[in-house]
Parts: C-alpha cells; sequence; structure tokens
C-alpha cells in the first residue's frame, strides 16, 4: 500500500471520527435551546427579545444534525470506493506485473485485455472517488454555514440576555454554550475539509 | 516460477513452484494446472503475492480466457488469497471449494467468478471430456477440506498432506523418501489435528490408483514412494499440540 493510499484511507476513516464529535455537539446545542426556551418562558416579558433565538437555535441544530447524519452515508460511500480504487489499482499494478513477467509466453497478448479493463476500472473508481470528495466538501461548507450562524446567533442571545434582569446568568450561559459548541463545529468540520481537499485536485 | 509437466495425455497436468523471486518471508508454494482442449483449472492457485508469477507462468499453457476453473483444497491464505485478484482477471471462471468455507472465502472478494460450493461427501469437476473427482480429506488439516484425484492421469493433490518444509530450489520429486521423512514430520504432528480423520483419508486413498501423490508444499511422491508414504503417515501420532 502506497503512502498516499493509507492516508487516503485515514483521511475518510477521520470524517467518521470527526462527524460524530459534531453530532454530540448539535445534540448539545438542541439540549441547550430546550433550556433556553424554558427560561425565556419563566422570564416573560423581560426575555421576550430571547424567545425566538431559541426557535432559531433549536432549528439549526435539528438542520445540522441532519446535515451530518446525510454526511456520515456519504462518507461510508466514500470509504467503500477507497476500498473499492486500492482494490482496482493493486489489480491493475499485479496486471501489469504479470504482463511483463510473461515475457515471449505463447498466450502472453491475451493478458492485454484484463490489462486495459482493470485500467478503465482503476481510473473510474478514482474519477468517481474525487467527484464524491467534491460533492461531500460542499455539504461540509454547508454545515460550516451552520456553524457561523451559531456564533451570530451566540452574539445576539447575549445582548438579549443582557436585558433579562436576574435571568441575565442563566441566558448568558445559554448563549456560552451555543458559542462553544459553533466553535466545536466549526474546528472538526474544518479539520475534515483539509484532510480531504487535497484529493479534490490531486 | 519453475514448470514441471508430470502427466501429458489427452490433457495435461502441469506444477509451478519453487518462485525465486518470491519473499523470502512466505511459505513456497506448490500450484498445479490441468489443461484440457478448451479449458484450464488452477488448484490452489496460490497467495496474493504470488498471482503476477503464477498467471505469467499459466499464460505459457492457456490464455487467459481458457483459465474457466479455480480449486481451493481449503480456506489458507496462502491456497487461495489471490481469488481477489484472478475475479477481476477472469471474465467467466468458476471456483470450486468446500461449502462451508464460502462466507469466509469471499472476504477475498468473489464478484465475477461463480462459487461452486463442495458438499462434505464431494463431488466432480468435468473439464470437457476429463472427470475429476474431489475427495474429501476434512480435518487434513482444515475442517472443510478436499483433494483432488484423476483417475486418468492417477494424479491425487493432496493439498497440506504430504506437504513438507524445504530448502527454496529442492528437487520437485522426492528422491530418497528415508531422508525426506523429517522434513514432514513435525509438519504433520502438527498441522494435522485428528488420527481418526487421518485412518479415514488413507483408507479412502489406498482403494485409488496413484502414480502421483501431489502436495502444496515440499516435493511430489511417485511410483513407490506413495505407498511408502501412505504407510508412514497411517502410523504417525498427529494432533501433538494438546
Amino acid at each position: 500500500m502506497t503512502n498516499q493510499t493509507k492516508s487516503q484511507f485515514v483521511a475518510v476513516a477521520s470524517i467518521t471520527s470527526e462527524l460524530s464529535a459534531v453530532m454530540v455537539v448539535a445534540k448539545e446545542i438542541s439540549l441547550a435551546a430546550a433550556n433556553a426556551k424554558a427560561i425565556a418562558f419563566r422570564a416573560g416579558d423581560k426575555a421576550k427579545g430571547f424567545q425566538p433565538i431559541t426557535d432559531f437555535i433549536n432549528e439549526l441544530a435539528k438542520e445540522t444534525i441532519e446535515l451530518v447524519t446525510d454526511i456520515n452515508i456519504h462518507a461510508l460511500v466514500l470509504y467503500r470506493l477507497t476500498v473499492n480504487e486500492f482494490q482496482k489499482t493493486t489489480a491493475y499494478n499485479k496486471f501489469e506485473l504479470a504482463a511483463k513477467m510473461a515475457g515471449d509466453a505463447v498466450y502472453a497478448n491475451t493478458m492485454q485485455e484484463p490489462l486495459d479493463n482493470a485500467r478503465l476500472s482503476m481510473q473510474d473508481c478514482q474519477r468517481q472517488f474525487k467527484r464524491d470528495v467534491s460533492q461531500l466538501l460542499g455539504q461540509l461548507e454547508a454545515v460550516m454555514h451552520h456553524a457561523r450562524a451559531a456564533r451570530v446567533i451566540a452574539a445576539n442571545s447575549r445582548i438579549e440576555a443582557s436585558q433579562a434582569g436576574e435571568y441575565l446568568q442563566s441566558l448568558q450561559a445559554v448563549a456560552e454554550s451555543v458559542d462553544k459548541a459553533a466553535h466545536t463545529i466549526h474546528d472538526n468540520v474544518q479539520r475534515c475539509r483539509i484532510a480531504l481537499s487535497i484529493y479534490r485536485n490531486n | 516460477m519453475k514448470m514441471t509437466k508430470i502427466y501429458e495425455g489427452s490433457h495435461q497436468w502441469i506444477m509451478f513452484g519453487r518462485d525465486e523471486n518470491k519473499p523470502g518471508n512466505i511459505i513456497d508454494t506448490n500450484q498445479y494446472a490441468v489443461r484440457t482442449a478448451n479449458r484450464c483449472l488452477l488448484l490452489d492457485p496460490g497467495g496474493a503475492e504470488l498471482f503476477a508469477p503464477m498467471m505469467a507462468a499459466v499464460l505459457h499453457h492457456a490464455p487467459v480466457d481458457q483459465i474457466t476453473d479455480l480449486f481451493a483444497s481449503h480456506q489458507d491464505p496462502d491456497v487461495i488469497s489471490s481469488l481477489g485478484l484472478w475475479d477481476q482477471a477472469l471474465t467467466n471462471a468458476k471456483l470450486h471449494a468446500p461449502a462451508i468455507w464460502e462466507g469466509f472465502l469471499r472476504h477475498y472478494s468473489c464478484e465475477s467468478i461463480e462459487y461452486v460450493p463442495i458438499p462434505d461427501s464431494g463431488g466432480t469437476i468435468k473439464l470437457d471430456s476429463v472427470e475429476l473427482q474431489i475427495i474429501p480429506a476434512h480435518y487434513l488439516h482444515s475442517s472443510g477440506n478436499f483433494h483432488v484425484y484423476d483417475p486418468q492421469a492417477k494424479i491425487l493433490m493432496t493439498g497440506d498432506v504430504g506437504a513438507a518444509f524445504e530448502a527454496p530450489y529442492a528437487p520437485v520429486f522426492v528422491d530418497n523418501f528415508a531422508a525426506h521423512v523429517e522434513k514432514m514430520r513435525y509438519w504433520h504432528q502438527r498441522w494435522m489435528p485428528s488420527n481418526q480423520a487421518k485412518r479415514v483419508w488413507i483408507e479412502r486413498v489406498r482403494n485409488l490408483d496413484i502414480d502421483i501423490l501431489a502436495p502444496q508444499h515440499g516435493r511430489m511422491f511417485k511410483g513407490d514412494d506413495v505407498k511408502r508414504f501412505l504407510d508412514w503417515f497411517d502410523a504417525l501420532q498427529v494432533g501433538i499440540a494438546v
């Protein structure tokens, strides 16, 4: 196995690992949204501006969970494709070696067809891998967009919390938790993107 | 890869082995081919490391599209881990292998090759006008294990039975049975688990008319050495690790 193939396996496998952490954080945001809604309800008029924000937070968490679920399915497809590409490349290399070793064997020329087919299969896999990586990068960008939106919401939440009187601390804690979660999602997804981006145009 | 024709009649048997390019840390194996007018059967075609030299050697005897059948005596990697590569090279081939190993052997990848499961009782492989018998050899050493007998060529391919640890360039036939025994003893005592299975197999193959006994490792036995081997194996206690 070449170093590039090893890196490709590691990159694809790491996506699933990074995204499972994102999933945990997205669920935490959803929980924070439910908590914020309850606090805002108790605070009544004092947290009037906060109430619609909790719906935003909840919606954002839900969408992130859906996106990550979808990306995980694509990551699994990409992993299978990586295995397939590895097998096709191995076969092509072995067929090429067999054809070379056959030399002047009576039937050496009959190796040409399997060799040509193996080359085409290998190239097909490589093209498909690049296509799927581009698609996955697009999906990861959508999650990044959600993370950025969550940070804006967290900033707004802080402003609204400052006007909530005795509920200030509780609502600020919600805003902090959303901000922290958004950071984590951003960092994890960014790592996925860096790991994959070298394969887009490689 | 050394090629030795061991039968020439209405069809041919070719033994492949003693591969000089083989990595030093993998065990040396013997592969066999049965070539008829339009078909070619590879018996225990070998590990993935061996695929390229094996394919190159077979091309001296058959075109790719006439390699129609593979046989795996059992599931070991030195026997058949090349399956995934044959699977991509051959467009119209069958793998004859123990039924109980099907789900396991498919881990090596078997998409285009048709898996023909051999029931515990054995069966036959028909190649043009040649009919080969599949002889049960369960627990020798694998729990699902078969050998192939050709009544016309009088050759019995015996997988790991008769195998020996040998020097890389050893001759292909046993030339001094007494000296050869020590190369086989530990192999059979340690790898073969059952004295009962051994006795049943010996009874079965003593009824066959055998000129050449062809194992997957080491040297082949011919003529009187076939009977000498059966007698020696009969007297040997196996399954020593327990």
